[in-house]
């Protein structure tokens, strides 16, 4: 029931970005695509941008083939590299700069615990809540 | 003191616990993984693509319901002067907006999918253009989404493979 619910709150917030989506293709469409005018109607877009050193090769024969060759041709692999590539490249930045960060976090907690009390009765040198270890 | 009953009934909660766990885990890293391919599309032709990132739309919005506790609890301390998850709910709001526009862009330009199911293709230059922003923008959020998340993942991920090397504990 429960789940149920939230499943419930979570359509509702899809469906409102949904109906942003189609408001923003209804009023303002322009802003997106002032400079593509004239690209034909269902035009093919391909999100990874160039990859394959002889472009992908694509198997699409029939009504429901889905074309699972196109994944054992060793030349589509690059596309697959490029994007693991990028993933793995942006976690390691942000895990870097979070260890970086609670690194110099807690070292300025300890400099602030070394620090003799000053006596002004707020040399407590804690209590910032943000739950660190 | 604790009875029996209450006792049973803790160790039940610990293993419900730990089983929530287990699924966010296992079914997090298959999102991740169908992400992965379906932003791949040279390498998985366009029929997959396209029915991936269908499912990939569903499976969301399951992640989201899952998590909807989360998005409550922080919404709620975004006020206060020293939230310090202000910023994993910023990136969240941002692949909320980017992946459901990209699942709906991506559904009004199918190809495959949305003509097999007998649906009429609406498409244009605005979703075309709007799918390959919006996949672009999620491939930068969706590591960060991760990423941020690190310290569970491995947290999670040593203590599931330990008990799993270790075999069942009862």
């Amino acid at each position: 029931m429960r789940f149920l619910r939230h499943l419930a709150v979570a359509c509702l917030v899809v469906t409102v970005v949904v109906v942003l989506g189609l408001a923003w293709n209804h009023f303002a469409p322009s802003i997106l695509i002032g400079t593509v005018q004239g690209r034909p109607h269902g035009a093919v877009v391909r999100p990874t941008g160039t990859g394959g050193p002889h472009g992908p090769k694509v198997f699409n024969l029939g009504t429901f083939d889905l074309g699972l060759n196109s994944m054992l041709q060793p030349v589509n692999w690059p596309y697959l590299r490029h994007t693991v590539v990028i993933e793995a490249a942006v976690m390691a930045a942000v895990v870097i700069i979070d260890v970086g960060r609670r690194r110099s976090r807690r070292a300025s907690r300890a400099a602030q615990l070394a620090q003799p009390p000053s006596g002004d009765g707020d040399g407590d040198g804690n209590g910032d809540g943000d739950g660190e270890p | 003191m604790t009875s029996p009953a209450d006792a049973t009934s803790g160790a039940s909660r610990r293993r419900r616990i730990a089983a929530r766990t287990r699924v966010d885990f296992w079914f997090d890293a298959v999102l991740l993984l169908g992400y992965t391919l379906a932003y791949s599309y040279g390498f998985t032709g366009i029929g997959i693509h396209e029915w991936l990132g269908i499912g990939l739309g569903l499976a969301l919005l399951i992640h989201l319901t899952l998590h909807w506790d989360w998005v409550i609890r922080e919404t709620r301390k975004l006020l206060r002067p020293r939230g310090h998850d202000k910023l994993i709910w910023l990136v969240n709001l941002a692949l909320l907006l980017a992946m459901t526009l990209c699942v709906l862009s991506g559904i009004l330009i199918s190809r495959v999918a949305l003509p097999y199911l007998g649906f009429q293709i609406l498409g244009g230059p605005f979703w075309s253009r709007l799918h390959v922003l919006t996949a672009e923008v999620t491939l930068g959020l969706v590591p960060v989404h991760v990423a941020l998340r690190w310290r569970w993942i491995v947290s999670v991920g040593r203590r599931l493979l330990t008990r799993r090397a270790a075999g069942r504990p009862e």
